[in-house]
């Protein structure tokens, strides 16, 4: 597993260069933009029973068929996997954007998914859309800029300092990406 | 590779938690001294042929018999190869200041170390002397920041305990 440091020097190995200039440029901004990465995975971490729940809802929303006799999220048992397979992918998506680098998901979460999911018969097209909507939940929470009408009753938002986050913003929905393409 | 951010991410995982608050602390904890580690990096990373150069000159002055015929600093193509070695000694300890922990040096540097020095048939000794003029050479606030100074010197120590 490697972190965006660790990516530096494997990278700065092969080419038996040392780190310095514009390499060292970019590390020092991740060191200094280090509390807006802390916070945002503190953001995804504390809502991510609602950012799960609610994209597996919002997916059987817009497909009915799941929760019917024969559907994917039919019964409860299966309803609780998918519920549960939500929250890994969103755990190795933290872990992704806390050490700056997509290793430790495409090792630990992506490598092979496809694979089982389409051995066990779970629908790779609404796997997908579930993370698109707990994408678009992340990224309203690390920008703070989730409102009422699109929360409703289960509405919050943190108490964080707003500043520019769009870098961390693209980072992270970067990872959400990946596992989306690696899905389809 | 092990560093603090890899290390509270494991160990998350095997918990098979989100990162709670406590990881995120120490990961706080480990940037608020990077900075110091990275201004060590670059300045070693500007004189690296410099520092390297100076080093080496210092162990064949100590150990002046290597030069002599059939020893291991005899000819261009060893003189080359000696100084080369400091130098990748110099940029793992850079790789080991960027990561802020030992991986590098400990992955490419010193796992096998010993055999292939026995095989070789070069002794340590030089290599000691080296890395202990570079560690004594470095002068705060000339070179880089106290802070900077400690992180280098560490890294030169954990090498030159390992060689000797």
């Amino acid at each position: 597993m490697l972190d965006a440091f660790s990516r530096a020097v494997v990278s700065a190995d092969s080419k038996t260069a040392c780190i310095g200039g514009n390499e060292l440029q970019s590390l020092k901004n991740f060191i200094s933009e280090g509390n807006k990465r802390l916070d945002a995975v503190n953001t995804i971490a504390s809502n991510a029973s609602c950012i799960v729940s609610d994209a597996v809802a919002g997916m059987i929303c817009e497909n009915q068929g799941l929760i019917q006799a024969g559907g994917n999220c039919y019964p409860n048992r299966r309803m609780a996997a998918c519920l549960r397979d939500g929250e890994i992918v969103l755990r190795y998506i933290t872990y992704a954007l806390l050490s700056g680098d997509a290793s430790v998901l495409e090792d630990r979460c992506l490598n092979g998914l496809k694979e089982t999911y389409t051995a066990l018969g779970v629908p790779l097209q609404s796997t997908g859309r579930a993370v698109g909507i707990m994408k678009a939940a992340s990224l309203a929470h690390i920008n703070n800029s989730n409102t009422e009408a699109n929360g409703g009753k289960r509405f919050r938002k943190m108490e964080m300092k707003d500043g520019d986050c769009s870098a961390i913003t693209s980072e992270a929905a970067s990872y959400f990406d990946r596992v989306i393409s690696a899905l389809s | 590779m092990k560093s603090v951010v890899t290390t509270v991410v494991t160990a998350a995982d095997a918990a098979g938690r989100f990162p709670s608050t406590s990881d995120l602390e120490s990961v706080q904890g480990s940037l608020q001294r990077a900075a110091a580690r990275m201004e060590a990096a670059e300045k070693l990373a500007g004189n690296i042929d410099q520092v390297a150069q100076e080093a080496y000159d210092a162990a064949i002055k100590k150990y002046s018999y290597l030069n002599n015929d059939g020893e291991a600093n005899s000819n261009d193509t060893f003189k080359s190869k000696c100084l080369r070695d400091v130098k990748h000694y110099m940029r793992l300890v850079n790789y080991c200041l960027v990561v802020g922990g030992t991986g590098p040096l400990d992955e490419w540097g010193i796992a096998g170390q010993r055999e292939v020095y026995r095989s070789l048939n070069l002794p340590t000794a030089p290599y000691v002397e080296a890395l202990t003029f570079a560690r004594n050479r470095g002068c705060a606030p000339r070179d880089m920041s106290s802070q900077a100074l400690v992180e280098y010197n560490t890294l030169l120590d954990y090498v030159i305990n390992s060689l000797s």
